[in-house]
């Protein structure tokens, strides 16, 4: 390991790039938008480089450790690191950023604004991803709230104030709930601290991580977000600017599912067991109503919302497998995820600028027009149903065999989830097709289209670039899923292995305290478990 | 010989290849690439020919008595978990991979013709060599995973294909009909595929047999579960090979372009149903449900697509029923444990279906010279006849063709029908009689359908019935699917002007076109000598796995002449009859059969209606999950989203709701928290 503070500079860099933004001399917004790329691109090289150079795929433990006291009084560490869960969502998070920056090419609206806060938005996603103290991921979750807040509310669409100050209610109602979680999980037991490792080896009662496992859940189930907390989402995509919306589905989002495996799951297993079965049922709705939600929309964007907490669902379902192969695709879900949104969401904006409007009963016949739009919308729509050679089916895949293999849930509980998620597979292209009947099949000329500035009617190289930069992975871990599953496979095998571990003193634990026992929670865990040597294997 | 096989994976590869450096060439220099036009034809073209060629000696290989090959490779892991893909060579594998090249490459010679004015023309040739390169893939799979991965691909393929025209708005209906009603097949697919892992711990196929059937013999699992993970799996089959209840796309996906229905809806990609149903027998065989659900299905199938196809005046459409039909012949040869006999009849019908779709592409060509670009038109056979005059190669092919599916000896189709019709009697005569009645029922409508394309005088001036045509279209599209304005414009203008526009005759089609036909000609004749019941030269080289089958000479000498006899000339009998019926109907015109449809009304109206089908899904699933969609989104409205904002907003709902977001008084209170949290912060920090 060399000694440079790789993790700090890589967070720090577009943040204090950002604070340079105000006093760079600019015209008309063309030398900023190339700052803040450049900048974008310099912090993805330097993660890059130092992922390739530092990081070790073999090794399931925390890597590139660095902590600095930073306001001991209140205990507040700078500590970063990554690992197997973080680490790929670092660079999805670089790489959707660095985009998202690309696409917002012709913001001529206050643009020195716009891009300081893309780059701010940029350090908060990162520092949340590599945060190793539980305070600072709190106040990394809360920064990153503020530019999101503001993208909306300033660049959004007609409605956008009454969707920015929603998102930002539910977030920040919600994130109490880890300032009120880290604070109680920091002052139990005789050693005050937020550093997540040395609150992983707490030991603590199974009711206090009930209430504690309770209140993260609703944080991060809004963030994910999860039925029935999930109705800033629409509102949020339907007004944000196309750039925006391709970060809040791209990262954002994960950060929910990243927090609840990181959190959740690791910090407190035993209470993990108790929801998991509620996890499962929660995916299922999601999966469901999200996608029924979709095929009612008329809105382009809030279609592609209701089609994303559609997606999530199965993030759900992985975590609560308790198979190796169910986190997994979990992971692999949030990842192929964050791609396939991003690109729906960016070639959205395409069409937009375009038509001047999002209402899918307004448009069609654009194919005529925009031969190449059609295609990569095309394929977009396929990969987000999950068509095998791309990566949403991998992920979802591996999420059912996981669940499928499950040995903890009773065959009928099982059955039931794989056959109401599966409904999902029946559902997605019902609303995608559709969607791609109604704006680009059939007679041309219901609509007056407009040339945008850079005088290409149909997609330009620039953003056939910035998709390419997204179907490329899709494509490339769709044909050979070990591209992505080995950079965290041996980190979600061990928190597997994790949770697992507590199956059989939650047995013990059951069988003492009646309360537990009267169905009310894990209903569905099999009797098995009850014997200490719980079966390791699927 | 294992450096052969070792490079077997370029079969499918190479397509690919062709489909992906013309398909980019479309998104980067879409001007350059379209100008280039018949380059592009000749890559995809060559690839798809070394492919064959290949095929071809893997086949002589295989033939040559070489062991099958297999090869396999990490493709995903998790923890213990890995998830193998690869390729298998085995005798059903080379034949399947002869079959789909050849066919391949006939019907992209065609394309060169048939789409020579059509601006897609090198979109469609790299949607052509993607849907060959995913079906080549599907056929060396060697678990059923991979099977899926390219069920899957292969469904998008057909999805794109039949939606290649979308500006008609039928076109687009279809192509998302045809890939949710595949999606629903695969969904059983899926959760048969999982339940069968779940029980086995194997995607293989032998695997999973082998161990499915200890599992039932010692307990563990109940043969009732065992029976509907078969049956889960089975709906994938039901749905790619249009059987019933899913048959419903397959008649609409006729919106694409003639090549393909051939192509797709013809040879091969239907096929892939029976080809899983194959691979899959080495499990179905130890479950009987399984197997009798099988066999019914298709039986069922069988007589419902001669049913419909009996009144359809599209020739298309006439041609996709009997596709319907014949692959339920072979679905119910494999439910009765013909393994060898389904197999056998999906090569032959591969051949001479293809050629029939070819010669009604070929027709329909020749068609739109008089009547113009409209499929409403050039595909309805009531303005077709006489056309053995204009079109005599053809009227000759096509003749052949006909001859080969009503299973006149000694066409193709005579001897694989024969084969899983007596099989089919040895398992259960209902099942034969179905067979038997239906073969009947397709010599009837294959003679209306030749008598009336090519047979009697030209009726392709007809304008009174070519106004009426155009009118009966006009309910079926929705509103704003079509501009009526424009409808009316050019029929009118057909009436005044349609002699400066068009020809008044057909014409024969061009070389390009006729080659394929004439070449498909010589297998639809000749290939039903490979399995004859004496010498079945098929069997012995594909059979399911396990089986013993006689060496040719025991063949010989259990071969009875007198049962021979009884099968087929009851089959033979009863095509005759139906060739009878039609000659008096449609060639000589002794019979009228507009009266017998009045006397039979409802029946008539039935099969006219294809039962009605599309009406009931209709109402019950397209509406269905509309108005539930539209519950949804009214609960999420107002109940999940109302609910949450009132606990959240409570108090901005307590009054000045309104006048707050306007002001933008939450922006600043968001702000003025965000700054106290930071000001704590540096607070402490600083001191």
């Amino acid at each position: 390991m060399d000694s440079l503070p790789w993790l700090t500079a890589i967070v720090a860099l577009p943040v204090i790039a950002a604070c340079a933004v105000p006093v760079i001399p600019d015209k008309e917004g063309k030398t900023l938008r190339w700052y803040a790329l450049g900048i974008g691109l310099l912090d993805l090289a330097l993660m890059l480089f130092a992922f390739v150079k530092n990081y070790d795929l073999s090794n399931p433990g925390f890597q590139m450790v660095e902590s600095y006291a930073w306001v001991p009084q209140i205990g507040l560490n700078w500590s970063l690191a990554v690992d197997g869960l973080a680490m790929p969502l670092f660079v999805l998070t670089g790489v959707v950023n660095v985009l998202a920056i690309a696409a917002a090419w012709n913001t001529t609206r206050k643009p020195r604004l716009f891009y300081a806060l893309m780059l701010v938005l940029l350090s908060a996603q990162l520092g949340v991803f590599a945060a190793q103290d539980m305070l600072l991921f709190f106040f990394m979750w809360e920064i990153e709230l503020v530019p999101v807040y503001l993208l909306i509310s300033i660049w959004g669409g007609p409605k956008r104030l009454y969707a920015a100050t929603k998102f930002i209610l539910y977030t920040a109602f919600a994130s109490i709930f880890i300032l009120i979680g880290a604070l109680a999980m920091a002052f139990y037991g005789d050693n005050f601290t937020f550093d997540m490792a040395q609150l992983g080896m707490k030991n603590y009662p199974v009711a206090f991580q009930i209430a504690v496992y309770l209140g993260l859940l609703v944080a991060f189930g809004v963030k994910l977000p999860m039925f029935p907390l999930h109705t800033w989402l629409p509102d949020a995509h339907g007004e944000a600017s196309a750039p925006v919306s391709m970060v809040l589905a791209g990262v954002l989002l994960k950060m929910g599912g990243y927090a609840l495996i990181r959190l959740n799951m690791e910090l407190l297993p035993d209470a993990h067991i108790y929801f998991a079965p509620a996890l499962a049922i929660l995916g299922v709705v999601n999966i469901v109503y999200g996608a029924f939600a979709a095929f009612a929309q008329d809105n382009l964007k809030r279609r592609l919302a209701c089609s994303s907490i559609s997606h999530m669902g199965f993030i759900l379902i992985g975590i609560a497998s308790f198979s190796e192969v169910g986190i997994n695709g979990a992971m692999l879900q949030m990842i192929s995820h964050g791609l396939i949104a991003a690109m729906l969401f960016f070639l959205a904006g395409v069409t937009y600028e375009r038509t001047h409007t999002l209402s899918m009963e307004k448009m069609q016949g654009l194919a005529g027009e925009m031969p190449k739009t059609f295609a990569l919308f095309t394929a977009g729509a396929m990969a987000s149903l999950a068509l095998p050679g791309m990566s949403g089916f991998v992920g979802e895949l591996t999420v059912f065999i996981g669940i499928a293999n499950s040995d903890i849930y009773s065959n009928t509980f099982k059955l039931g989830v794989v056959v109401c998620a599966a409904i999902g597979l029946i559902a997605t292209p019902i609303y995608l097709l559709s969607m791609l009947r109604r704006m680009f099949f059939g007679q041309a000329g219901k609509l007056e289209l407009d040339v945008p500035t850079s005088g290409w009617l149909d997609v330009n190289p620039r953003e056939i670039a910035i998709t390419a930069c997204l179907l490329v992975p899709i494509i490339g871990i769709g044909f050979y899923p070990k591209v992505a599953t080995q950079t965290y496979d041996t980190k979600t095998t061990e928190v597997a292995s994790t949770v697992r571990e507590s199956l059989p003193i939650f047995a013990q634990r059951r069988q003492a305290n009646p309360f537990l026992s009267s169905g009310l929670f894990a209903p569905d865990l099999l009797a098995e478990v009850a014997a200490p040597d719980a079966p390791e294997d699927a | 010989m294992e450096a052969i096989y070792q490079y077997a994976w370029l079969i499918p590869v190479l397509p690919l290849l062709g489909a992906t450096i013309v398909g980019l060439g479309l998104i980067s220099y879409n001007e350059v690439t379209n100008r280039l036009r018949q380059a592009n034809a000749v890559v995809i073209i060559s690839s798809i020919g070394i492919a064959m060629t290949y095929s071809f000696a893997l086949l002589a290989s295989q033939i040559q008595g070489h062991a099958p090959y297999r090869y396999s490779f990490d493709w995903a892991t998790a923890g213990d978990f890995h998830l193998t893909m690869g390729f298998v060579i085995d005798p059903i594998v080379s034949v399947m991979l002869s079959i789909v090249t050849t066919v391949a490459l006939l019907v992209m010679i065609y394309t060169d013709g048939y789409m020579s004015h059509d601006p897609g023309y090198v979109r469609f040739y790299s949607y052509l060599s993607l849907f060959s390169a995913s079906m080549l893939g599907l056929v060396i799979s060697p678990n059923l995973v991979q099977i899926y991965i390219f069920w899957e691909l292969v469904g998008m393929c057909s999805y794109l294909l039949i939606g290649f025209w979308f500006d008609r708005a039928a076109a687009a209906a279809a192509c998302q009909k045809a890939f949710v009603t595949n999606r629903v097949g695969d969904f059983g697919f899926l959760l048969g595929m999982l339940g069968l892992f779940w029980a086995t711990g194997s995607f293989e196929f032998t695997e999973i047999g082998e161990r499915l059937s200890e599992s039932i013999a010692n307990g563990s699992i109940s043969a009732g579960l065992a029976t509907l993970f078969g049956i889960l799996v089975f709906l994938g089959p039901v749905a790619k090979s249009a059987q019933f209840p899913l048959h419903v796309w397959l008649p609409d996906a006729m919106e694409g372009p003639t090549p393909i229905s051939a192509l797709i809806h013809a040879a091969t990609m239907v096929a892939a149903g029976v080809f899983l149903i194959a691979r899959m027998f080495p499990v179905f065989e130890h479950l009987p449900t399984v197997m009798d659900t099988i066999a019914w299905t298709g039986a069922i199938t069988a007589f419902l697509g001669a049913s419909i196809a009996i009144t359809q005046n599209d020739i298309k459409k006439g041609l996709a029923y009997s596709t319907m039909s014949q692959l339920g012949y072979m679905v119910m040869a494999m439910g009765v444990g013909a393994y060898s006999a389904g197999m056998f009849h999906l090569m032959t019908h591969a051949y001479f279906k293809a050629m029939l779709f070819l010669g009604s592409g070929s027709v329909i060509h020749g068609m739109e010279a008089v009547v113009g670009h409209d499929p409403v038109l050039a595909q309805d056979m009531r303005l077709m006849g006489g056309l053995r005059k204009y079109m005599p190669v053809t009227a000759a092919t096509f003749g052949i063709g006909t001859l080969a599916i009503c299973g006149v000896p000694p066409f193709a189709g005579f001897w694989s029908k024969d084969e899983i019709l007596s099989s089919a009697f040895h398992a259960n005569p209902a099942l034969w009689a179905i067979g038997w009645l239906t073969a009947g029922i397709t010599a009837f409508y294959m003679f209306r359908m030749y008598f009336s394309t090519f047979e009697g005088e030209f009726r392709g001036g007809d304008m009174a019935m070519r106004k009426q045509l155009k009118l009966a279209t006009l309910p079926n599209f929705g509103p704003g699917a079509m501009d009526v304005r424009e409808l009316d414009a050019t029929s009118e203008g057909e009436d005044e002007g349609h002699d400066d526009h068009h020809d008044s005759e057909p014409h024969e089609s061009p070389t390009t076109m006729v080659l394929p036909l004439v070449l498909l000609a010589i297998p639809s004749a000749l290939i039903g000598f490979l399995g004859m019941p004496f010498a079945n030269y098929f069997e012995a080289f594909v059979h399911a796995p396990g089986e013993v089958v006689p060496t040719l000479a025991e063949m010989a000498e259990e071969f009875d002449i007198v049962e021979f006899g009884i099968m087929a000339g009851s089959s033979v009998g009863v095509g005759l009859i139906g060739i009878s019926l039609a000659v008096l109907m449609y060639l000589q015109r002794k019979i009228d059969p507009s009266a017998i449809a009045k006397k039979i009304e409802p029946l008539y109206n039935l099969s006219l209606n294809k039962w009605y089908f599309d009406e009931i899904y209709d109402a019950l699933f397209v509406k269905g999950s509309r108005r539930l969609a539209r519950q949804v989104m009214e609960v999420d409205y107002r109940i999940v989203d109302g609910a949450v904002n009132l606990t959240g907003l409570a108090t901005l709902l307590s009054g000045e709701s309104l006048k707050y977001f306007e002001t933008g008084r939450a922006q600043f209170y968001a702000l003025t928290i965000f700054a106290a949290v930071l000001g704590i912060v540096v607070f402490f920090g600083v001191s």
